[in-house]
């Protein structure tokens, strides 16, 4: 049965009627439109429906959107705001981090817990840190540049 | 991918959790960090009309460290166990399990009770708390009981908790003086691997750069649930600790292994073997050196 | 230098802001009013008869709005090449291979459509089986499709030269053998799609492809209907890499399920069905024996190669050949024979994959061309300068080397990685390998037989002046076409980038083959800058008239019209453009030079729209022996690559150190680009040679359809890598430029078994080099040797 819950999305407070069935991937893409956050393969392998779940990214294929009640989530449409792109964002644009773009937002994401926590990651430390998420078209390098640049 | 249909539980206390589980039993799933529980559910593998999901009670997450050893809370992630100073100071060999679990996605969704509970052969942390000693509480709403994790596992996915128990608390004892762990998992990449082959080894000796007096070492990924390899533990007492001797432990830790090789499993029966002989030497060079304070 | 404004910049990719903030819309970030969710039945089974199938309950489950099967599919066979046509929507007769497709639902959400497809029961009977190539090949053996007899789907012989008179020349002869195994083109974006027929009859599909051409010809055949009235429309796409290059089983699906009931379908593959459709890379196994002078110099191979092709044909036709004739270069060698089969077995379909053909054939070579270097006392790097082709060569299966800058390439890793300091000289379990490659820069025929066109483009300037809008079928499939295209357009119109906006991915905008084979970069970049020349030509000829300047006089630059001679007054025209644009805050100044804006909005003013048109079909290519055609390209990219690594000999594990690799794209159009091809290369290479393979019980079921068991690599699996892009200036190409993104991984697997051996002195025939394989080989070796 439906239950309604109350959680924070991009700081803005939202009130979600849910299935106990459903993901929060889903409840975040189909009932909210936050389609920035992806699915490749729904079980915890790839990484791309990365969100920040009060300050630590998981992977929000493996959450039931109930377990979200009262929680603060980003996604990777919160860190853009009326100043322009986050750091981050910049910097994968400019370094070439991004190729097909499906795995970003979850890389981008894995990036900012790992900046926030660690501001000056070594190169060892950044490949640690997206280990979670997987890309198929970069090899990494110009992910792992992105990240160094904004750190320093 | 659907998850299949569910009643969804959140207890706020342990008692209102353990009367859900007293009322459904098999019927129910006590839900943590939801790493397999949910995966095996959206393949369908496992379809609990009740599921109840333990991470709001505060309890569950808790760590407390005393002189005498650690208690934590089943739902303390993965990612906090690897992160944890206490842990990493006297029980470094469960750290290393749990930097070696998955990605760092899914360290910071799993726990540590998870882990335990799902009784994979192939887990991560099961070896190095088998190695230490720990014991796990389960509790029901007639009361509970300590359990040590020796006897806790009975095949893969099967434990001793009972369809109306819950795993409320795991305990580790402080190392005695003189001793140390050590913890390899073999995988085919660098991280998010599941497992081929894990060794976890702990020693303890009778004095700084004494005799070995006590010897413990649990293979992973060898038969239905962890196993100690007994000969190369009797093995190692009452010796110098040397390469030498790590080596031929290893050797009778391969003897003792009974690892099933097939397509399904992602490596030969006797790849395993053999690495179990690596991985035994390799851990207890690092218990070694532990013990001796390096 | 190159006197170039915009190509050869690292100008960021014009759609990574959306990619980066996550607005960029892929195929399952959209809907549409009223859409239903589809969801397909597939067989349990390898093998066996269909004798009923049964969709009454499914029809009646409250939600349902269609069931198909093959009976509403119809039976019109398709495929890749018209040669090979042997799949149907639906099974009818027979499932050949689990995951097979026998029917398909919509519904009102996926909850129901899922529920009504495990009510469709099908009657089957189970049929024996063949999932190897003895299997497939032996005497009486069960056919996996009644017109493959012995169950070769495709067989290639031919011979250039006289290979056995040339081995009576030949100072050495070797033969070793190579064997991959079944890949996964491992996309994070599974394949999806949303079709919609409306109420004018036309059918639109939305869909996560890199050919939008070849599936609206695809689904306009399968369905009967006029290819004007089938647009096939690609939103962003999370990755291809070959698997997503035809027509899908669920695409036809939705469109028929569309068609039936009126309403917009969605669907998608869940990761497990990414790996049933299959369509990546072949399991081969090559045997190869080449013949060199004691000196190095080849003279001849011989090459033989079985293919598991698996269920239906797909590709595979094409990679039979390519896994033949892509070892024509880029080494000289005068003759070649080469047998090649493709066997059906109870599979999923292999199809094409990065590299397409090519890849374990030259792991296979180069390892082999290791041996002989060592055999002979050579360097690897001088056996291979010894033997390289230059700019002009042709191969003995006449492929002409337009460009070629081998040379360089070799040359570039060697300093790059030290090779002379290190190259035998590394401590035991410490390895250094090195290997070569070369690739085509697109298909020189189109798949099916025609004279079209291989791109067309149109370039429209709005009619305001300023800003030109690129319309391209190609595919945008995350490897930057589209950015290239917009440096393409800039550079050839003379502007600056931000003045172009490009659209893409839209069989509505024309004619092109897609993403595959390399070739959008050559081909589609000759249609555009032919476009942008028309364009250019119109601005300038009005201009021309307007102020009595000859056409040859004039030119545009970064968005400014150069006078190459005397400066005409062109204020007259200044004034019309300023009058039309009263209240404007950025009009040109008394001083300033003339603009493309002003210039473009008078050429409007002038002659209505100003549309420029361009495309690009390959001149005639290749021999006349059967087969010629695959393989020849206007071009051919070629790289070498430089591996480091370390072997674990207690586990077997390597450990990748550090990966240096140059590229001769020609020229780079992108150079971050180029680099990021480069890079994506060396890991999908990586993954390949150390941890990728598809698993299958000894039912036919995959044992690892995720991305868990099957193991890409992640960060950290990763070296750091070091790409070096040369620049030959090709020819044939746009600007000079030629492929960047499959040549790379061809050396990827040979420099990691040359390194290998380097590190360890085993020889491995067998990928991938997984802890388990390389700890036997060790084991054996030591065995052996009694070490």
């Amino acid at each position: 049965m439906k239950r309604i819950i109350q959680l924070t999305i991009n700081d803005k407070e939202y009130e979600v009627a849910v299935e106990p069935n459903q993901t929060l991937t889903d409840m975040l893409r189909y009932e909210l439109g936050l389609t920035g956050t992806k699915k490749g393969c729904e079980v915890g392998d790839c990484g791309s429906c990365t969100v920040i779940m009060d300050g630590i990214p998981v992977n929000s294929c493996l959450v039931l959107a109930m377990q979200a009640n009262g929680r603060k989530i980003t996604t990777i449409e919160g860190l853009e705001t009326e100043k322009g792109m986050h750091p981050i964002q910049k910097a994968f644009v400019e370094k070439g981090a991004i190729q097909c773009g499906f795995c970003t937002p979850g890389m981008i994401l894995s990036s900012k817990s790992l900046l926030d926590k660690n501001p000056n990651p070594t190169e060892e430390e950044i490949r640690a840190g997206i280990s979670g998420n997987l890309c198929r078209c970069t090899g990494y390098q110009k992910i792992v540049d992105a990240v160094k640049s904004v750190g320093k | 991918m659907l998850l299949p249909k569910f009643d969804f539980h959140e207890p706020a206390t342990l008692e209102e959790a353990c009367q859900i589980m007293a009322e459904y039993g098999t019927r129910a799933k006590v839900l943590a960090g939801g790493t397999d529980l949910l995966v095996d559910m959206k393949k369908k593998l496992s379809t609990p009309k009740q599921v109840v999901s333990i991470t709001r009670i505060k309890e569950m997450k808790k760590i407390e460290t005393s002189p005498d050893g650690l208690k934590l809370g089943p739902c303390f992630t993965v990612a906090d166990v690897a992160a944890s100073e206490a842990i990493v100071k006297r029980w470094r060999a469960l750290c290393a399990g749990a930097k070696a679990l998955g990605n760092p996605l899914v360290r910071n969704l799993a726990t540590i009770g998870g882990n335990v509970v799902t009784a994979s052969p192939s887990a991560d942390l099961p070896p190095s708390l088998i190695a230490y000693g720990a014991r796990v509480v389960l509790k029901k709403t007639s009361g509970e009981r300590v359990v040590s994790l020796d006897h806790f596992f009975l095949g893969a996915g099967l434990t001793e908790i009972a369809p109306d128990e819950i795993l409320t608390e795991i305990q580790i004892d402080a190392p005695p003086l003189y001793s140390g762990a050590g913890y390899i998992n073999e995988g085919i990449r660098k991280c998010r691997d599941c497992n081929v082959v894990n060794v976890a080894s702990f020693i303890t000796l009778d004095g700084p750069d004494g005799f070995i007096k006590n010897a413990r070492i649990v293979m992973g990924c060898v038969g239905s649930t962890d196993l100690r390899a007994v000969s190369a533990e009797k093995l190692l007492v009452g010796e110098k600790p040397s390469e030498t001797l790590f080596a031929r432990a290893g050797e009778a830790a391969m003897q003792e292994a009974a690892p099933r090789g097939s397509a399904e499993s992602r490596a030969s029966a006797e790849y395993k073997k053999d690495m179990v002989g690596v991985l035994t030497s390799r851990t207890l060079h690092l218990a070694w050196k532990e013990a001796l304070g390096h | 230098m190159s006197g170039y404004d915009v190509i050869g910049t690292e100008a960021p990719r014009i759609d990574a802001p959306d990619k980066a903030t996550g607005r960029a819309l892929f195929i399952d970030d959209m809907t549409m009013p009223g859409m239903l969710y589809g969801a397909l039945l597939q067989s349990p089974l390898a093998h066996a008869r269909i004798r009923g199938i049964d969709t009454s309950a499914a029809k009646q489950l409250p939600g349902v709005k269609s069931v198909v099967t093959w009976e509403d599919a119809g039976l019109v066979k398709y495929g890749v090449s018209p040669a090979r046509y042997d799949e149907t929507i639906f099974c009818h007769d027979k499932v050949r291979h689990v995951g097979d497709n026998v029917a398909a639902v919509a519904a009102v959400d996926l909850e129901t459509a899922l529920e009504a497809v495990s009510l469709i029961k099908v009657d089957y009977e189970d049929l024996p089986a063949v999932f190897t190539i003895e299997q497939a090949m032996a005497e009486g053996a069960p056919l996996v499709h009644d017109i493959y007899p012995r169950n070769i789907s495709a067989e290639v012989h031919n011979e250039f030269g006289d290979v056995e008179a040339a081995f009576k020349e030949c100072d050495l002869i070797k033969m070793t053998s190579l064997v991959n195994k079944r890949q996964d083109c491992a996309f994070i974006e599974p394949q999806g799609c949303i079709a919609y027929y409306d109420h004018s009859g036309t059918l639109t599909l939305y869909s996560s492809t890199q050919v939008p051409h070849y599936t609206q010809r695809s689904v306009a055949m399968v369905l009967g209907m006029p290819i004007g009235k089938v647009r096939v429309v690609k939103p962003y796409v999370g990755g291809g890499f070959g698997a997503k290059a035809s027509a899908n089983h669920m695409e036809l699906a939705a469109c028929l399920m569309s068609m039936k009931t009126g309403k917009p379908v969605k669907m998608n593959f869940e990761r497990e069905q990414v790996f049933y459709h299959g369509r990546s890379r072949h399991q081969f196994f090559h045997t190869m024996t080449t013949g060199v002078k004691r000196d190095g110099t080849i003279l001849a191979l011989k090459h033989e190669c079985y293919m598991n092709g698996g269920a239906y044909s797909s590709f595979g036709i094409a990679t039979v050949y390519y896994a033949g004739s892509l070892l024509g270069g880029p080494y000289k060698m005068p003759n070649m024979k080469y047998d090649g089969y493709r066997i059906a077995t109870n599979l999923p379909a292999c199809g094409a994959q990065r590299g397409h053909g090519g890849v374990i054939a030259r792991g296979c070579w180069e390892q082999q061309l290791d041996m002989i270097a060592e055999e002979l006392g050579m360097d690897p790097v001088e056996l291979r300068l010894k033997n390289i082709m230059t700019a002009g060569d042709i191969t003995c299966n006449d492929l002409n080397m337009s460009s070629l800058g081998m040379k360089e390439c070799i040359e570039a890793v060697r300093d790059a990685s030290e090779w002379k300091n290190k190259k035998g000289k590394l401590p035991r379990g410490k390895g250094i390998g090195m290997a070569c490659g070369f690739f085509v820069s697109g298909a020189g025929y189109p798949i099916y037989r025609s004279d079209t066109f291989h791109g067309t483009v149109v370039i429209k300037l709005t009619e305001d002046g300023g800003t030109a809008l690129v319309y391209t079928a190609s595919a945008e499939i995350g490897q930057g076409s589209d950015t290239a295209f917009a440096m393409i357009a800039a550079e050839a119109l003379g502007i600056p980038l931000e003045m172009v906006r490009l659209e893409s991915g839209d069989t509505d905008f024309g004619v092109d083959l897609g993403a595959y084979s390399s070739r959008q970069t050559l081909m589609t970049g000759h249609a555009t800058k032919e476009a942008a020349e028309d364009v250019k030509r119109q601005v300038l000829e009005v201009l021309s008239k307007e102020l009595n300047v000859p056409m040859e006089d004039m030119d545009i630059k970064k968005g400014l019209i150069v006078f190459k001679k005397e400066k005409p007054d062109f204020s007259g025209l200044r004034t019309r453009y300023i009058k039309e644009h009263r209240g404007w805050v950025d009009n040109p100044g008394a001083e300033d030079e003339l603009s493309f804006r002003e210039a473009s909005r008078i050429a409007y003013l002038a002659r209505g729209s100003i549309v420029g048109t361009g495309k690009y079909k390959p001149p005639e290519l290749g021999g006349k022996f059967k087969g010629a055609a695959v393989g020849t390209s206007p071009a051919y990219g070629c790289s070498a690559q430089i591996v480091e690594l370390t072997v674990d000999e207690g586990t077997g594990r390597i450990i990748i150190d550090k990966m240096v690799d140059a590229h001769d794209c020609g020229r780079a159009i992108n150079r971050t680009s180029v680099e990021g091809q480069m890079q994506g290369s060396l890991s999908m290479g990586m993954g390949e040679a150390l941890f990728e393979e598809v698993k299958f019980d000894a039912r036919g079921r995959i044992l690892n359809a995720d991305l868990a068991e099957y193991k890409i690599p992640s960060a950290l699996d990763m070296p750091p890598t070091e790409v070096i892009v040369v620049e030959s200036n090709e020819p044939n190409g746009p600007f000079g430029a030629k492929e960047v993104g499959e040549g790379n991984i061809m050396a990827t697997i040979p420099a990691i078994l040359n390194a290998v051996y380097d590190a360890v002195g085993v020889r491995i025939y067998e990928l991938p080099l997984n802890p388990e394989r390389v700890h036997k080989a060790l084991k054996e070796y030591k065995q052996k040797n009694k070490i």
